[in-house]
């Protein structure tokens, strides 16, 4: 059983009336455990709709989304943010950490929701900002960090819960060529040991990178294709 | 990162504005203190002036149309109460006052109230006997020219010579001092303790009338007023002539019943002007609540993006504007034990603390503000879509 199965999604705006927008219009997508798959496009493209989706961010207007064989339109709001705590871990391209939590406890915070006990969450937290070689910022505020650190702390964010699924917004878009390299070097390793990752971008040398590119344009997807076999 | 830490970090993060924030509960909170404490302390005085004035008196007031055809009833009267209200009754005295310049020696006192009055006298108005002797019988009998004086009296007339077998003058008369009461009301000029009784006996060379008009009638309790009213009414009917007379009876407590009627309805009128200013400082945390909300539209955003329930958005902003709030009723409750003691001290010279349930009151509403204005700016951030909430900027 596929992971994620979109079947024929649709994201329309102002439905109906003369601004009508399709962001999403006609989608069919499957992705399997295990893949690092770059979805590709300019902008308007309906990428990053369909990450929203993919994220249980945003519902669709039209169609059927199955995550783990369970539709998502019988899930409850409860449920919904219970996905996104468990099964989901984001990267933004905005980093979007909480300002007035220090870095670590940005790292804690999808714990905390879970329930994870507290000493357990700090180091948890820790362990993550480890593998991302930030762990000597942790009592520092996000503000005091530059552009990649920030990015190394919203990785440490999505990890630290072990989610099966990386969800990464346009995770270089802010970032110099070498930070940007280090960040797609470390999603490859979390690929390399299991974690599914879902990459959006509009560059293709990024896109390269991944294991599997669906280019998507006016809201369709015009191409899909695999890069590299998985390694067994 | 309990939620109480937090909502202390956001209130310190943003100090000037949560002070100002807070400044409606803490207004409001103060005020309730404040008015409580300084009706309080109005009653407390109105109530020390009735208790010095004396409880439970019943003046009588005769009026002759005639004045050269009156009837003295004063024996009349004094009988009846010995014979049927004995049980009920403390006291009756003849009530007349005049004023005039009392003499001793070199010094002089113009400001005294002078009393006719008997025996029972000391006893209807609450003084009680210091140095010497009261009033007796025999002395309004014999007419006998003696007086017992106030401690305002004695004072200006005698330093701190025992005016006791001194001997004064009023209207030109001498009076021989046989007693001087307690001090009751500050020993100052025009108080109750710049008076001087003499028999009422010398009504008539010095007030140039025979008949006593007016008594005073001291009841034992409160409860035994309205019988021995009617008792009253039933002798003055039947003792004067409608022809030739009228009377009034006045209960002395219902001017006391009546100031605590108006001390009641102040209390109503400033709790609800407190009140009024509590609710506005409630709608001003709300007010701020909800610009936070849309301040952090982007954390609420980031946080249900990650997985926060409703529940744990609602939680942090009710948290927060309780605390806001809890911490203006606290400030509050400081300021207003200041206040109160404070304007205690300069207007009724009294030591006023605010009464402990209206504190406690005053700080639980504070809290119940908060919890209340800030559920629907909670309620609105726990509800905002994610996607929607990560596109704010």
């Amino acid at each position: 059983m596929a992971l994620i199965e979109l079947h024929n999604i649709y994201k329309i705006y102002a439905e109906g009336e003369e601004n009508e927008v399709r962001a999403l219009d006609g989608v069919d997508l499957t992705i399997d455990r295990g893949e690092f798959v770059a979805i590709v496009g300019t902008s308007g493209s309906g990428k990053s709709t369909m990450m929203n989706i993919l994220g249980c961010l945003d519902v669709p207007t039209y169609g059927d989304y199955y995550l783990d064989g369970i539709s998502i339109k019988e899930r409850t709001e409860r449920e919904l943010a219970e996905i996104r705590n468990f099964q989901i871990g984001f990267i933004f391209q905005g980093y979007n950490l909480i300002p007035s939590l220090s870095v670590w406890q940005n790292v804690a915070l999808p714990m905390s929701y879970q329930g994870v006990r507290k000493d357990e969450q700090y180091d948890r937290a820790m362990a993550a900002l480890e593998q991302v070689e930030i762990a000597e910022k942790a009592e520092n505020r996000p503000n005091q960090l530059s552009g990649g650190q920030q990015q190394r702390v919203a990785i440490a964010r999505a990890i630290a819960t072990q989610s099966p699924i990386i969800m990464a917004d346009e995770p270089t878009g802010a970032l110099d060529t070498k930070t940007g390299a280090q960040v797609l070097s470390i999603l490859r390793d979390l690929n390399r040991a299991g974690t599914t990752v879902i990459l959006i971008t509009h560059d293709n040398g990024i896109a390269a990178q991944a294991r599997r590119r669906v280019r998507v344009q006016d809201g369709k997807i015009i191409e899909d294709e695999i890069l590299e076999e998985v390694s067994p | 990162m309990s939620a109480i830490k937090l909502a202390f970090d956001a209130i310190l993060e943003k100090k000037g504005r949560s002070f100002l924030t807070m400044l409606g509960i803490i207004i409001g909170v103060a005020a309730v203190l404040i008015l409580v404490g300084l009706v309080s302390g109005y009653n407390a005085d109105i109530t020390a002036y009735y208790e010095k004035l004396g409880v439970n008196k019943i003046t009588v007031d005769i009026t002759y149309y005639d004045r050269t055809n009156t009837v003295d009833i004063t024996d009349d009267l004094i009988a009846f109460i010995g014979d049927d209200l004995a049980d009920a009754v403390i006291g009756i005295t003849p009530e007349s006052t005049s004023t005039g310049t009392l003499k001793y020696m070199a010094n002089s006192n113009s400001t005294a109230t002078v009393y006719f009055g008997n025996e029972q006298w000391s006893a209807c108005n609450n003084y009680v006997i210091d140095r010497g002797r009261d009033l007796l019988p025999i002395d309004a009998a014999q007419r006998s020219r003696v007086c017992v004086i106030g401690t305002y009296v004695a004072e200006s007339l005698f330093g701190y010579i025992n005016p006791v077998g001194k001997t004064i003058t009023f209207g030109g008369e001498p009076f021989l001092v046989v007693g001087t009461y307690y001090q009751k009301d500050g020993t100052a000029e025009d108080s109750m303790d710049d008076m001087i009784v003499i028999p009422y006996t010398h009504i008539r060379a010095l007030k140039n009338t025979a008949t006593v008009t007016k008594f005073t009638v001291k009841v034992q309790n409160a409860d035994l007023m309205e019988t021995v009213m009617a008792e009253l009414e039933y002798f003055l009917g039947d003792t004067l002539s409608t022809n030739t007379s009228s009377y009034t009876l006045e209960n002395g407590n219902d001017a006391m019943t009546e100031s605590d009627e108006e001390t009641a309805s102040i209390s109503i009128v400033l709790g609800g002007v407190a009140c009024i200013a509590l609710l506005v400082g409630g709608i001003g945390i709300m007010n701020i609540m909800l610009v936070t909300v849309t301040e952090r539209t982007r954390e609420i955003g980031i946080k249900k993006a990650i997985g926060a329930q409703r529940s744990v958005i609602i939680t942090q902003f009710l948290v927060e504007s309780s605390v806001l709030s809890a911490a203006g009723g606290v400030i509050g409750i400081v300021i207003g034990y200041a206040g109160s003691l404070i304007l205690g001290k300069i207007i009724y010279d009294l030591i006023l603390v605010p009464d402990t349930l209206v504190t406690v009151g005053a700080a639980l509403f504070s809290v119940v503000i908060g919890v209340v204005f800030g559920l629907y700016p909670a309620v609105k951030a726990s509800g905002l879509q994610p996607v929607d909430a990560l596109r704010a900027d």
